[in-house]
This record gives C-alpha cells, structure tokens and sequence, in this order.
C-alpha cells in the first residue's frame, strides 16, 4: 500500500506543479481577483469530487468492502482563526501546504524556509493546544481539530 | 500566462481539477482515507518532538499513508521541473521579484514567516485547500465551508494589501 500512497501523491503532486496551484504568481492573481484560472481549478476538482462522493457514500463500500471512513469532522471555534491565519500565510507564501512540499521537488529553494516555518508553527500549536482548548472550544487533545 | 517552473504552459484549470478530483477519490474508494495534507507537518512533527498532541491515536492511524504521499508529492515536483525543460535549484519568484527584489536571505525570512502562519493557521482550522476546500467541501462539511471563507478572506485581504498598498 505504501507504494501505492507515493504513486497517489506523485500524481497529485505532479498536477499541482502543471496546474498552477504551486505558482506564486497563480496564487496572488487569485487572491487580486485577476485570473479565474485558480477558481476554475478548485471549483471542477469539487464538482467532480462532490457528486462521486455522494455515489460512494451510498454504496458505502471500499473497493476491498470495508466500510467508507468519510464521518465529518469534529466541530470547534479554531476554524474562522484557523482558517484567517492560514489565509494570511498562503498570501504570503503564495503556496498552501500541499505545494509548499511540490516546490521543494520542483527546486524551489525558498519553499525549504516555508517548510520550515510550517512546522515550527504546528510544533508551536501542538505545545500550546491544552491551553488555547478553552477559549476556542477545541476537542478533547485525543480527538484534536482534525486530519485535513 | 506561464509557470514560473520552467516558463512551461500550465494544464487548462478543468484537466488540472479533473486531476485533482481523480487522487481525491482514488484515495477515499481504494484507501478508504480521505485527502488532507497539512496534518503531514503534524506527522513530521511527531518524527522529531516527543507531544502529547502528535501522539494522539487518530494522527497516527493516518502516518502510514501520509507520510508516504507527501513524500510522493515532493516527486511528483521534482517529475514535472524534469519533464517540462529540466530540474535546477531556483530563486525565482515571479511577481514578489518585480515587486519587492528581496535577495536570497530576505526571501528565506519572508518564507519563513508564511510558514509560521500556514503552519499554526491550518493545524488550528484542522486543515487546508485540500482537506477543507476539496474534500470538506465535497462532503458538505459546514466547518469545511467556515475554513475555506475564513482562508479566502484571509488570502484575499493579505494580498490587497500587500501588492496594492504596500509593494506600491
């Protein structure tokens, strides 16, 4: 199977680096509301994805039989601050996550800094989680935000 | 307009999406995992730093696919550079250069700063473009759809004001 995860993500890779998704430049032009490219991009991959999901759903069966793991995710107050502070670094960057590690393979050198700040400040999260638990709301330390 | 990457001519956005969408399910219908990559720093974190918080049962449960398809996207990089004109370390920055002309070290810290707010931002959301945007989306999460407006607002107000107002 671990082959099978490198290909999957060799794939995924690769088409993050030809789509645009790991260009600075395609990223700020998003955000500057300058090109559809971006939006066109993310919308077809949920078009596609959303009514595939709800096939497989009903089917609830992997191709191996077991039974789909797709429950939602556990809700709590981190998503609006979550999400507001990893918008602000996605700018910056002009890279998420997923092409922070494509343009390390590409060669970007600067894209080793990214990484590097990625995990200091998930590090940094992960110390201070017990104590940002009450006022966010966030799930048992067990459980935490969520594996996305 | 061309990628930085090599000046290479990018995929039109519904193959790319296409592409997106095939990995994503893939994964779910064959794994039986649903895609989301940010808790990749999580897994690299809990390689290196003795947390209660990566050691947590469900981030583990996930390592023995993550850690193999982040690996696989760093390739996946590394394929495209080759096969679009050739691999070579770079410094180029597109837009930031024209802008900005930081040298390597000022590019370095810039980045890193991004990170730090990637890093805290998506672990705290409990995810990213991929897992909230792509598959929380599709799966018609509500807190999927909070992260993806909060990250889109974030994104769009840091970029306003830094190339209307500040890099002007």
């Amino acid at each position: 199977m671990t082959l099978l995860y490198i290909l999957l993500g060799t794939v995924f890779g690769f088409v993050l680096s030809r789509s645009g998704a790991s260009d600075y430049n395609y990223i700020q032009r998003m955000f500057l509301f300058e090109d559809f490219h971006m939006y066109g991009l993310i919308g077809s991959a949920i078009a596609v994805t959303a009514p595939a999901l709800w096939l497989l759903r009903r089917s609830g069966r992997t191709t191996s039989g077991r039974s789909l793991q797709a429950a939602a995710r556990p809700r709590h107050h981190g998503h609006v601050a979550g999400g507001l502070l990893f918008g602000v670094g996605w700018s910056i960057a002009g890279m998420c996550p997923g092409p922070i590690f494509v343009n390390i393979g590409e060669g970007k050198i600067y894209a080793v800094a990214a990484l590097a700040g990625a995990l200091v400040g998930t590090g940094f999260f992960g110390a201070i989680y017990t104590r940002l638990q009450a006022p966010l709301r966030l799930p048992p330390l067990a459980v935490g935000t969520g594996e996305g | 307009m061309p990628l930085i990457l090599n000046n290479a001519l990018p995929l039109h956005w519904a193959v790319g999406g296409a592409g997106i969408a095939a990995v994503t399910l893939c994964l779910l219908f064959v794994a039986n995992r649903r895609l989301g990559i940010s808790a990749g720093f999580e897994d690299v974190c809990a390689l290196v730093v003795q947390q209660p918080y990566f050691a947590r049962g469900s981030l583990r449960a996930a390592r023995p696919w993550r850690l193999p398809f982040v690996a696989g996207l760093v390739l996946g990089g590394f394929l495209s550079a080759v096969s679009s004109g050739g691999w070579e370390p770079t410094w180029s920055l597109g837009m930031f250069d024209q802008a900005v002309g930081l040298g390597p070290a000022g590019k370095l810290a810039w980045m890193f700063v991004g990170g730090l707010f990637i890093g805290f931002g998506t672990r705290l959301a409990g995810g990213c473009t991929s897992g909230h945007g792509i598959f929380g989306l599709s799966n018609l999460e509500l807190p999927s759809l909070v992260t993806t407006i909060s990250f889109m607002v974030g994104g769009v107000v840091t970029t306003q004001v830094l190339y209307r107002v500040v890099f002007n």
